[in-house]
């Protein structure tokens, strides 16, 4: 009989109790796990952010817009090695429900300056800069929709209408963008900015906002700072950022996420502390005398504590290794849920590891005094109690 | 009958006095179960404030004009010979010298400083003519004045000005190389306005570029009832490619979709824990009947009845449930009660609200509490009245 059998023979001598316990920790785990996924999922714009990208927006505030000229001088402006810019087009897809990311770009530009995020085939390049009504579409809402290359689709815009005032676009998709890296969102439908200039009703030779690379991120400051000064005191003054500065606040607009997750996760910590700590420590008051008897055998007062220790550790393992499973379970289905607005979350390998190493301390915290007890046992107190 | 009452009476009794030799297990279930309360109590109270904050914004009785398919002020554009159009409609209250009790306005937004994050928030800067605070009911100026016509002047909401920095009284603010002065705050019965700031429409207008531009018409009309004539006007004329709907109709379907989400989350996530606070409380349940297996078993012996052992066992965690519960509603409502702060409403800027936990909210607490409380109970009771008496009697 080794130790391990021996720490599992004592965790389930009383089976109702030590199942009890393990619900209980998987319940923890499993919110931990799918809260901490969705924290990581408002954030994932942040992370996925170049850090030598930079968003110059209209000063008064990101929806404001700016003249089409700027793009030109901003692209002067020395440091800058590319610049793009972007319309938003409020853009929805048969049902206002169904609200989409749709943006009007210059193509090549757009794709130089995203090409470390997303893989696009040449032949859907060629397509794209050429097609005045073609669309690129990033894989995670082609595949939502179902729409392949070649598919004509009517996206209707909440904002803009067109001159002969339909309110409609009919784009034709000529290629899917794949991401490069696992945080970019490929959420997203990008189309020609020259077509949706000439055939929109208004705003014409307007855009939203560019996004420019530098040409390194030493040179960051020095671009925001000439790009500002530039457009100061004009009818569009700009205000320049990094782009992983512009993503968080643009993230905490939404409000604490990461409060919210922080308290709802540490109750849930709290009452498995409470729980478990307690039934542990009942546990080993309880088997008091077989403690002794262990130690009348011979067992050391270490391997004793080893022994209550491994007990705490493993309940705690049972019930959080299954309650991460669960979570990830959980997030493939919101993944896969047609809800709009859900983040597409998941238990990545670093939450999973988060997860361990609570697992860990929660055995350890739950068990040291228990085991510490146990370790001190003096066996003629302890028989001689009963 | 008499004697039965007074058995579980008895039992009972037992029952609650021998908590304390289970005290830190007790706790930890009374703990458990107000922590399960509070979560979701504090998801009702956010969503419930929010709801209340928005859907509190509408009148009845105020129609709101947006181009087709626009669903948010900030989307629509409505031209100056719309604006004449729709005050020439039928159905729209007159003021004292017989002009329609109508508001062509402009809403853009503008970044402020959360004082929270210290990051850029994005806030509505509406330009509203003489009409704008008639049309309304409740604005109320409850510092400095109201901006004066054709200056750089704004007055902002009472809401703003506590999560937002920058905005006080007598303060100069920059928009763009626009420069203004706030003159004055308002107040607009806890509604959404107050989380906006306002000027005067015509200087909006010219300063943003929007010459002639509009967004909403807002109309006070002489009644609900009034709303559908105005509607059959507006789509009989092929000038007016208009929606019409009323004011807290338009506001109802914007807190829906927030409010249902914030709800979606806080149901899912005190039901998950709430399964585990029953495993804490069927654990605490069992200990408690196996700590009185002998106890139990002599009541058995001396004439008491099955029932008496079970009802004592479910009173016991019943009254687990309730102190948890109740723990829990007072903590909720002594942390969140009238805690404020913002978020991203429907028109794409920041909402101001208060949590708000009413009577009702509290309901759903204690009765969630007393769920887990006779499930957690009602098993551990089972086994209670089960016992065998002899081998009760040897433990």
């Amino acid at each position: 009989m080794n130790d391990f059998m021996l720490i599992r023979k004592n965790l389930f001598a009383k089976k109702l109790r030590a199942i009890l316990m393990i619900v209980s920790i998987l319940v923890a785990f499993a919110i931990f796990g799918v809260l901490v996924a969705f924290e990581k999922a408002f954030n994932a714009g942040e992370e996925a952010a170049e850090a030598d990208r930079l968003v110059v927006v209209n000063k008064i505030n990101f929806t404001q817009p700016l003249p089409i000229a700027y793009f030109n001088r901003v692209r002067a402006v020395e440091g800058v090695r590319q610049v793009t810019h972007f319309n938003w087009f409020g853009g929805y897809y048969q049902d206002p429900k169904n609200f989409l990311i749709v943006m009007a770009v210059e193509p090549r530009t757009y794709l130089d300056v995203y090409g470390s995020d997303l893989i696009v085939a040449p032949e859907a390049q060629e397509a794209f800069f050429r097609e005045r009504t073609g669309a690129l579409v990033g894989e995670a809402m082609a595949e939502k929709w179902g729409w392949k290359v070649g598919d004509r689709v009517p996206i209707a815009s909440n904002i803009f209408s067109q001159k002969s005032g339909a309110r409609s676009w009919d784009f034709t998709i000529v290629g899917i963008a794949k991401k490069r890296k696992p945080q970019v969102d490929t959420n997203f439908m990008v189309f020609q900015y020259a077509y949706f200039d000439e055939t929109r009703s208004f705003g014409k030779d307007m855009i939203g906002w560019m996004a420019l690379q530098t040409t390194s991120m030493s040179l960051n400051d020095q671009v925001s700072k000439t790009v500002d000064a530039m457009f100061a005191n004009s009818l569009y003054e700009t205000s320049t950022d990094t782009e992983k500065a512009f993503n968080k606040a643009f993230v905490a607009q939404l409000g604490n996420i990461a409060l919210i997750v922080t308290l709802v996760v540490g109750a849930a910590f709290v009452t498995i502390l409470m729980i478990v700590g307690n039934t542990m420590a009942l546990s080993i008051r309880e088997r008091t005398r077989q403690i002794a008897v262990l130690k009348t055998l011979g067992f050391s007062g270490q391997r004793v504590l080893r022994l209550v220790l491994g007990e705490a550790v493993l309940l705690a393992l049972l019930g959080g290794l299954p309650g991460i499973g669960i979570a990830a379970l959980v997030a493939l289905l919101v993944r896969e849920s047609p809800q709009q607005f859900v983040p597409k979350i998941a238990v990545t390998p670093d939450i999973l590891f988060m997860a361990i190493v609570l697992m860990l301390a929660l055995g350890f915290v739950t068990g040291l005094i228990p085991a510490l007890n146990a370790m001190r046992l003096k066996i003629a107190t302890a028989l001689g109690r009963g | 009958m008499r004697s039965l009452l007074l058995q579980i009476g008895a039992a009972t009794t037992i029952n609650l006095k021998s908590i304390s030799q289970r005290l830190w297990l007790s706790i930890s279930t009374v703990v458990a179960i107000a922590l399960v309360v509070m979560v979701l109590l504090a998801f009702l109270a956010m969503a419930y404030g929010f709801a209340r904050t928005i859907a509190g914004s509408g009148a009845p009785d105020v129609a709101i004009v947006l181009r087709g398919g626009s669903q948010a002020e900030v989307n629509s554009v409505i031209t100056r010979d719309q604006v004449r159009l729709i005050e020439e409609g039928p159905g729209i209250a007159k003021t004292t010298d017989g002009k329609p009790l109508a508001s062509a306005e402009l809403y853009v937004i503008v970044d402020g400083v959360k004082r929270s994050s210290q990051t850029k928030a994005n806030l509505p800067l509406r330009g509203v003519g003489q009409e704008g605070a008639n049309v309304r009911r409740g604005i109320a100026v409850t510092a400095g004045r109201m901006f004066s016509p054709g200056s750089n002047e704004i007055v902002v909401g009472k809401a703003l000005i506590r999560e937002f920095q920058g905005f006080d009284l007598g303060q100069s603010v920059k928009f763009g190389s626009s420069q203004w002065t706030v003159v004055g705050l308002f107040e607009a019965e806890g509604s959404v306005f107050e989380s906006e700031i306002w000027a005067d429409l015509p200087v909006v207008q010219s300063l943003f570029n929007r010459n002639n531009v509009f967004q909403t018409v807002r109309v006070r009309l002489d009644g609900p009832s009034a709303l559908a004539p105005l509607k059959s006007y507006v789509e009989n004329d092929p000038r007016l490619k208009l929606d019409v709907k009323t004011e807290a109709q338009y506001f109802a379907d914007q807190a829906a979709q927030t409010t249902d989400l914030i709800q979606k989350l806080g149901w899912p996530l005190a039901i998950a824990m709430a399964l585990g606070a029953l495993a804490g409380a069927l654990n605490t349940m069992y200990s408690s009947v196996a700590a009185r297996a002998t106890e139990i078993a002599t009541l058995r012996a001396i004439g008491f009845g099955a029932f008496p052992a079970f009802a004592g066992t479910l009173i016991e965690s019943l009254v687990l449930a309730v102190i948890g519960g109740a723990v829990g509603a007072v903590a909720t409502y002594l942390i969140f009660d009238g805690f404020s702060t913002s978020t991203l409403g429907a028109s794409f800027t920041q909402v101001v609200f208060n949590f708000s936990l009413t009577p009702a909210l509290i309901a759903q607490g204690i009765i969630l509490a007393l769920v887990v409380g006779l499930i957690g109970g009602l098993f551990p009771a089972i086994r209670a009245a089960r016992m065998p008496i002899v081998s009760g009697l040897y433990g």
